[in-house]
């Protein structure tokens, strides 16, 4: 019984230091507070229902508190004296005086004098309840209210009695670590929703509270300690939201729109449709199902007929053929038969385009052609060489020279062009006799092909060397009147050889020029050295 | 400001037509109606010292304590409390209109006016709250100021007087009415 007395009565103790404590702590910082804020000699300030008047020690004299008396007055009372005592102020170093006067009259005029030494030091009058100096509000709370920028915020006000409704709150608020708040008022209610905030952010919030000055007056209390609240984050703005979609249903609506006008020219771009060559071969695919034999057999006479003049019209590739064979005489040397061949053959290059069956010569060049054809025929080694030759496959040249120098000949032929042209005189001499006299021979039966064979291309020809003869051979592909000059034939020809080459229907203008490079030419034998 | 004392008259005059009725009066108990004669009591002191003639002359006025102890006040009950009001009232209100005649500047005078029907807009109110006094016996002039009056010389310590009537008892007195705490409750 006794120890829990006891253990009461120091709680009660350890509470009263507590508010005794605080008391003190919020009286000092009032004091402070008026000290700055406060112009009168004597600073008044309700604390509770006690009325605290101060004043600051002389720096002149170091005096003792003794010495000061403060006495009051109200309402044609007598003066009444008051206690005074010091204070010495830990954060100013400055020491005050102060006179607390206990439930002092209300809404009467009070008349405060201090004297000191018997005379007169401040005087002041004042009315008690309009120097209220409330201490900061309590339990500040600050709560997200769920919805976007918005944060709830309450309190409670201090306890004063008679003056609930007669408070005036103020709350600032500041995102953390921001320098730059606002401030809110509001009257009586302790609670408050801002709004407008930024979401996501964390804020603090201060409260601070005074008389509303109708009833009582006062000074602003102090801060309260931040409290912090964090907003809740942003929801999609519906609106937003709408117009997202909005966009993105136009955007479907147009690409529709441009796929199903324009899908052939997509598909087409996309999915690209396989040739065929069907359209070339008419029947083969839908009559004989692909069997081209049978196909070929029934529109045989009609299709060659037809593939002469399509080859001819449209495969023609041009064959340059380069000869120092000269077509005029042919009773002159080898270099004099050969020469105005040459001649001939330039002069007929150069007037091309103009009408072909024109161009070719007189039956004695034609007769020495078929003169030299036999004496090839004659010679065995001819289908050497034109087999050598063959295997080359790359030009043709036809050499008039005598059979010992076939090997060098050969050789010869193997080098470039350029090489083997430069050596005037030689024997190896390219030469378009063979085609020539293939062209002769055919020139009676065939004569419109001879005559599609010297179809020039219509791009220009690079001017040759001196005395070196070219001709332009329209390579007709497939043609019959080219299957004299096959191997076979070849050798019936006669002594000299006349070298066949196998070229294909390439057409390769821009090889034409004398660049001593060699092609490829011709699936059909041909005689006649090529480009 | 004028209008609004206006309005409350006639109201006090309708509800004092009816009082007689059975059917009780309402009772008024929102603040911010003192709180408006507040206001304009103050606005009078405010005139008052800017005043430069014709701001009436020094004569003793007989006023109400305005001094309120809250140890003292609370243990006295509600009719006490109402009947040092109404008298106080009853002091202010004869002051101010013996006042008002020997003032000519117009803005004080009706500030004056102004005050003297807020007076009267009181005593309805307390009426309303059934909180009027029982006996209206008012001490005398000639008898000595008692312990609920006192005395100024001038029109300026009287309006000084009136605002903090109005601010300390009679506004204690009508927060604390019973009506208005069965209302609330």
């Amino acid at each position: 019984m006794t120890k829990m007395r006891s253990d009461r009565l120091k709680i009660v103790f350890m509470l009263c230091l507590a508010f005794v404590t605080t008391g003190g702590q919020h009286f000092e910082s009032k004091v402070a507070q008026l000290l700055q804020d406060e112009t009168e000699d004597i600073k008044c300030f309700v604390e509770g229902k006690d009325l605290t008047c101060f004043w600051e020690e002389e720096e002149e004299k170091n005096n003792l508190h003794d010495q000061y008396t403060f006495t009051y007055s109200y309402e044609n009372k007598n003066k009444m004296p008051c206690a005074v005592s010091s204070l010495s102020l830990l954060a100013s170093n400055k020491t005050i005086f102060f006179c607390k006067l206990s439930k002092p009259p209300f809404f009467a005029t009070l008349n405060v004098q201090v004297l000191r030494d018997g005379r007169m030091l401040y005087s002041r009058s004042l009315n008690a309840e309009n120097f209220l100096f409330l201490d900061p509000p309590r339990n500040l709370t600050v709560l997200s209210s769920g919805k976007e920028g918005q944060l709830n915020v309450s309190w409670l006000p201090p306890p004063l009695k008679y003056m609930d409704d007669s408070m005036i709150y103020e709350v600032r608020y500041a995102v953390e670590g921001s320098n730059m708040g606002k401030v809110e008022v509001i009257k009586v209610s302790t609670m408050l929703v801002l709004l407008g905030l930024q979401s996501d952010t964390r804020y603090k919030v201060w409260v601070r509270v005074k008389p509303d000055g109708v009833s009582y007056k006062g000074y602003w209390s102090a801060w309260t300690e931040p409290v912090f609240g964090v907003t809740p984050p942003s929801d999609m703005d519906p609106l937003i939201v709408l117009l997202v979609l909005f966009i993105g249903l136009i955007l479907c609506l147009l690409s529709l729109t441009v796929f199903l006008s324009q899908h052939k020219f997509l598909l087409k771009k996309l999915w690209p449709d396989i040739p065929t060559p069907e359209h070339k071969f008419p029947g083969l695919f839908t009559v004989y199902k692909g069997d081209f034999k049978e196909w070929m057999s029934q529109n045989n006479g009609s299709m060659w007929g037809r593939s002469v003049h399509v080859y001819t019209e449209e495969l023609a590739s041009p064959l340059e053929v380069l000869s120092e064979v000269s077509l005029t005489s042919h009773g002159t040397s080898q270099r004099e038969e050969r020469k105005p061949p040459e001649e001939e053959e330039e002069k007929e290059s150069e007037r091309s385009d103009s009408g072909l069956t024109d161009r070719w010569r007189e039956p004695p060049q034609a007769h020495w052609l078929m003169e030299q054809l036999k004496a090839l025929q004659e010679n065995p080694e001819s289908r050497s060489q034109s087999s050598l030759l063959q295997s080359h496959d790359t030009y043709v040249t036809l050499n008039q020279g005598d059979n010992e120098r076939q090997a060098d000949d050969v050789f010869e032929e193997t080098l470039p062009l350029q090489t083997l042209f430069t050596t005037a005189g030689t024997s190896s001499l390219s030469t378009s006799r063979s085609d020539l006299g293939s062209l002769q021979q055919s020139s009676g039966s065939g004569r419109l092909s001879s005559q599609s064979s010297f179809e020039y291309p219509n791009h220009t020809w690079p001017p040759k060397g001196p005395g070196y003869a070219y001709m332009a051979v329209a390579d007709s592909g497939v043609s019959m009147d080219y299957s004299p000059m096959s191997s076979s034939r070849i050798a019936e020809l006669g002594r000299h050889r006349m070298y066949t080459n196998d070229y294909k229907n390439e057409i390769f203008p821009h090889k034409w020029p004398f660049s001593g490079q060699y092609i490829k030419s011709g699936s059909e034998s041909c005689a006649g050295p090529v480009w | 400001m004028q209008t609004f004392s206006g309005l409350v008259s006639v109201l006090m005059v309708f509800v004092w037509l009816g009082g007689n009725q059975v059917s009780p009066l309402r009772p008024i108990c929102d603040l911010r109606v003192l709180d408006h004669f507040v206001r304009e009591a103050r606005d009078s002191e405010v005139i008052m010292r800017g005043c430069r003639g014709g701001c009436g002359v020094m004569k003793p006025y007989l006023v109400p304590l305005t001094s309120v102890d809250f140890a003292v006040w609370e243990h006295i009950d509600v009719h006490g409390q109402a009947v040092e009001v109404w008298i106080g009232l009853s002091l202010l209100d004869q002051a101010l209109s013996n006042a008002m005649k020997t003032v000519s500047n117009s803005p004080l005078a009706n500030a004056l006016d102004n005050n003297i029907s807020n007076i009267h807009s009181l005593g309805h109110i307390l009426h309303s709250l059934d909180l009027q006094a029982r006996s209206t016996v008012l001490p005398d002039d000639s008898a000595p100021a008692s312990t609920q009056t006192q005395e100024v010389s001038s029109l300026s310590e009287l309006l000084q007087v009136q605002s903090s009537f109005l601010r300390g008892k009679v506004r204690l007195l009508l927060s604390a009415a019973p009506a208005c705490q069965r209302q609330n409750s």
